[in-house]
């Protein structure tokens, strides 16, 4: 299907916070209680729409697990989005997004738009971390913060969405450079026809600006 | 109908007797399992999915993940222990399943039911016999159709056995050899089972037939078993192996997920059987050699530039049929991807493996696929774009350490072949060779190890030689110069006040540079030396034929000098270079030339007199004083001995004297290079480079005196173009437009084009210079 852009994400986050679960309930609208451990990467996608823009989603759902973190890390390269989920209802995967934010920004680009996500919402009687720490460290680190939950759909579609708003207005803003796959867009089939163009080529008389080594 | 109607009586039952325990339930669903297979009809066609086979096991699952809920201390529940006992032999009768995928369907079931109970449990007891062999022997009985229409779910298991010996690496073990069975062993099903489950196995028929079928033969296969002890496997990774060449993507990503597990536990025995008792490191490396042996021959190299691949990425993007951005899109983005994933393994990994591993990359890929091709002047160009962007992607030490040795050799060996070969491919009158090799020596001097710059670069020059002391100055000489600079005199008109007023600007802009940057100019005489040298660059081209007389724009070179002299700091802070490393000294050694001979000074300063009376601060330079300066220095040296810049720099001379008649784009990559250099901290590559006023004798190159010989041609040239200040402008303009449709466009000029590169690098030369000097003034305080 015909799309105007696409994005990457990662979703990412300590094991157990729904992370899986939170794909499923977007690609397939639908909630398994029961889940399997992921231990490489899991492929989702879906097309929505910003702007009258068909844009498809192409998410990749990683291992929480320390002991795959060494797969899980070189996955974060060329993603436009990450989705970096605590469970609401754990207080240590809120600790540890200190870390998981770290291991982000190091690994992928500068301009990745990141999304705070703390999930399992409904089960508000089991909470030990409240609303407003979440909006803190968000505030804090310059994220995006939600509380979804991937049982009751409840802004599921909104942290999805929201976060490929985000990076379409970077686009705008000519933020992201659209032409660099490494920055996690691509620019759909039909549009792809101005491909030619060398990049390198005008930088001009900057033998400064086209030789740059970092 | 018969299971469902056994279950509306269990229903019944438990109204009226107390609920069953646990083990009950899980027992009642094996027996259910065995009744059917019992009463299977071999004529039967209807698939695994419309029994009951997949709720009896899901059952027997979910009561297994129960029972572990409530255990306390990592004890096992009752049902595990039946399966570790094997009273209930469950995990043998998937295998059988497994085997005879009968009903249709019950392969699959059998694999992803096996995945599920080692993905939900905590306690899997992988390490009891009753659940790893069933497993291995599942495992290779599916292993044995080549394009199994079950190689997801195969794969899929093997990657979560993967994921528990992660976690636990001892489980390693019962993957190699004293615990994994011999193959025919492992290709059978045992008897007990073949009792309970009569149904005929699918897959090696032939070995049932041999193995299984009489005790005598079971007993002839155990003793197999020490021949096979002689010939270590390692199980685990062999199967994974062999899903790599899966036609399926998702396959392909599961086995490298898989292997990378594995190569990356921090055990040495196991890393040690990865390497010698598994073919991994020549499967990977024979896979990226294939995948770059497919690449189209008439691929565009321009095209080799562009991609951004990384290893997941060909899983995932292939299904997106209609993408394929050009020819030979498809084939270029699977060899990068791969070669993306061959570096993540390396990083990842062991370092026994990496090392074997990038040993294994020079001999198989670099020595023994992409060699030829960079001599093949057919290929050399696509050949050249491949592997610069080989070198420029790579990120793993071990693996940029052996492809760098591989390009400059080891050892003591003096002329490296491949370099020269390198050297040679620059100097062809093919551009587009010229431009991508150059290209690669971008990169092999950005991912330069200090083995690989100290052969490419600092080889000829850590000797100093290129030093000649100052030249005895004799009196004729004096007046040969007196005559010659009177005589240029005369020829001052309108556009010699302009030059000067232009001086006057530039020093202008330097000092307030400088001030602002603390190095006020008088205060110390090595501010009066950077001075110099940055007016050196500056001022090499005459104004008349300058395109941004204004120079607007040297903040924009110094902040860029800055963040990539930093990069280049960082990047050799490790390297062994001479620590006495002072900017002050090198940037103005000119205490060994022009200070050491006051009397050009006086000479010079009396010959701008009659035009710049007002001038009497020393630090004020003329472009003219500098050409003077170096054509001094390069009198009377004749007897010395010659100074040998080597291959490279020879190179580099060569195009930078050919700069006008260069294309552009070989003449940007030509000045990157060099400003590359020129930012390495290294005391003699900088002296050499960036000091303009340093003694040479005659014939030794330099960069100044190339630059000086290149303005020279440029100043004689362009003016005799009709209209030339126009073309210049306009040139310009066309240049930092960046517009792409400018390439195709046929009345460029590339004489001025040159001279606009030329006249850009001068900046930057100046700026790096300026850069390097604030950094060693910094060091000292």
């Amino acid at each position: 299907m015909a799309y105007a852009y696409l994005f990457k994400y990662i979703i990412i986050g300590d094991t157990g916070v729904g992370k899986s679960c939170l794909l499923l309930q977007f690609t397939d609208k639908r909630f398994q209680p029961v889940h399997d451990l992921t231990i490489g990467v899991e492929f989702g996608a879906r097309m929505i729409t910003i702007d009258g823009k068909q844009i498809k989603l192409q998410i990749w759902d990683t291992a929480g697990q320390e002991a795959f973190r060494s797969i899980t890390r070189s996955y974060y390269r060329g993603a436009a989005g990450a989705l970096l989920v605590y469970d609401i209802t754990r207080r240590d995967t809120f600790n540890h997004l200190t870390t998981w934010l770290e291991d982000a920004r190091q690994h992928s680009n500068s301009n990745m738009v990141i999304m705070l996500i703390g999930n399992k919402s409904d089960l508000e009687s089991r909470r030990e971390v409240k609303k407003e720490e979440g909006e803190a460290f968000a505030r804090e680190h310059g994220l995006v913060f939600m509380e979804t939950s991937a049982k009751t759909a409840a802004n599921v579609e909104e942290a999805f969405i929201n976060t490929a708003k985000e990076i379409y207005e970077k686009i705008q803003e000519g933020v992201f450079d659209i032409n660099n796959e490494a920055n996690g867009i691509k620019i759909g089939p039909q549009h792809s026809t101005a491909g030619g163009a060398s990049g390198a080529g005008g930088a001009g008389a900057g033998g400064a600006a086209g030789g740059g080594c970092c | 109908m018969l299971s469902r109607f056994s279950d509306v009586l269990q229903t019944a039952a438990d109204v009226l007797a107390p609920p069953a325990t646990r083990l009950e339930d899980f027992e009642y669903h094996w027996k259910m399992i065995l009744n059917f297979y019992q009463n299977y009809d071999e004529n039967n066609k209807l698939h695994v999915e419309e029994t009951r086979i997949p709720h009896h096991l899901h059952q027997m699952l979910q009561l297994i993940v129960d029972e572990e809920k409530e255990q306390q201390g990592g004890t096992v529940g009752p049902c595990m222990e039946a399966i570790v006992q094997r009273s209930i032999c469950l995990l043998d009768a998937l295998c059988a399943l497994a085997a005879a995928e009968r009903p249709p369907g019950a392969r699959a079931l059998a694999l992803t039911t096996g995945t599920a109970l080692l993905r939900r449990t905590r306690q899997p007891c992988v390490n009891s016999a009753h659940v790893y062999r069933p497993l291995q022997r599942m495992l290779i009985q599916c292993n044995e159709n080549p394009a199994s229409p079950t190689e997801k779910e195969e794969v899929e298991l093997l990657l979560t056995l993967c994921g528990l010996v992660r976690r636990e690496p001892g489980l390693a073990n019962i993957f190699t050899t004293p615990f994994v069975e011999d193959k025919s062993t492992l290709l059978s099903i045992p008897e007990d089972i073949q009792k309970l489950i009569p149904i005929r196995s699918k897959v090696g028929k032939e070995d049932n037939a041999t193995c299984s079928s009489s005790a005598d033969d079971n007993a002839s296969c155990r003793s197999q078993k020490t021949v096979y002890d002689d010939n270590d496997k390692f199980l685990l990774i062999d199967l994974l192996l062999s899903y790599l060449n899966s036609a399926d993507n998702q396959v392909v990503l599961r086995a490298c997920e898989g292997i990378m597990i594995v190569s990356s536990l921090p055990e040495d025995d196991i890393a040690n059987l990865v390497t010698s008792c598994s073919p991994a490191c020549e499967t990977i490396v024979h896979k990226l050699a294939s995948k770059y042996r497919s690449i189209p021959a008439n691929v565009d190299p321009s095209d080799v530039d562009h991609l951004n691949i990384t290893w997941a990425y060909v899983a995932q993007d292939f299904g997106d049929k209609s993408y394929s951005k050009f020819h030979g899109y498809r084939e270029l983005t699977s060899f990068f991807s791969w070669l993306d994933y061959c570096d993540t393994l390396m990083k990842e990994c062991h370092p026994t493996i990496a090392s074997h591993l990038s040993r294994t990359f020079r001999l198989n890929f670099l020595e023994g696929a992409a060699e030829s091709g960079l001599t093949d002047l057919h290929h050399a160009v696509l050949v050249t774009a491949i592997v610069a962007k080989c070198l420029k992607v790579i990120d793993s030490p071990d693996l940029i350490n052996e492809f760098s040795n591989w390009l400059v050799g080891e050892g003591e060996v003096s002329e490296w072949p491949l370099l020269l070969a390198l050297v040679n491919n620059c100097l062809t009158d093919n551009h587009d060779l010229t431009l991508e090799t150059l290209r690669f020596f971008e990169t092999i001097i950005e991912k330069g190890t200090e083995h690989s710059i100290h052969r490419v670069v600092l080889a000829r020059v850590i000797s100093r030689g290129y030093c000649a002391p100052p030249p005895a100055f004799d009196d004729d000489e004096r007046d040969r110069l007196n005559d010659m600079s009177i005589g240029r005199e005369r020829e001052y008109n309108r556009e010699a006040m302009k030059q000067l007023q232009h001086e006057d600007h530039v020093n202008e802009q330097i000092t307030d540079i400088l001030v602002h940057e603390g190095l006020e100019p008088g205060l110390r005489p090595e501010h009066d030396n950077i001075h110099r040298v940055i007016n050196s660059f500056l001022l090499l081209l005459p104004r008349a034929i300058l395109s941004d007389p204004v120079g607007a724009d040297y903040e924009h070179y110094i902040h860029d000098a800055h963040r990539r002299y930093q990069y280049w700091l960082d990047a050799t802070s490790t390297f062994n270079w001479p620590a006495d490393y002072n900017g002050v000294d090198t940037t103005a050694s000119s205490t060994h030339s022009y200070d050491s001979r006051p009397e050009a000074d006086i000479h010079l300063d009396e010959a701008f007199e009659p035009l710049k009376l007002e001038q009497k601060d020393p630090k004020q330079f003329s472009q003219r004083l500098v050409l003077r300066s170096r054509d001094l220095t390069s009198q009377n040296s004749h007897t010395e001995e010659e100074f040998d810049e080597g291959p490279f720099f020879k190179m580099i001379f060569k195009l930078l004297a050919n700069m006008p008649s260069q294309p552009y784009q070989v003449n940007l990559h030509l000045t990157s290079i060099i400003s590359q250099l020129a930012l390495l901290p290294h005391p003699n590559l900088h002296e050499y480079l960036l000091n303009p006023m340093l003694p040479t004798a005659k014939k030794t190159p330099t960069l100044f005196k190339t630059l000086q010989e290149v303005a020279r041609r440029l100043t004689m040239e362009i003016p005799r173009l009709r209209n030339f200040k126009k073309i210049i402008e306009n040139t310009r303009l066309w240049l930092m437009s960046e517009d792409p449709s400018y390439d195709e466009n046929a009345d460029h000029n590339q004489l001025v084009e040159s001279l606009i590169v030329l006249e850009e690098f001068c900046k930057e030369l100046a700026a790096i210079a300026f850069v390097k000097y604030q950094h060693s003034l910094h060091m000292q305080r």
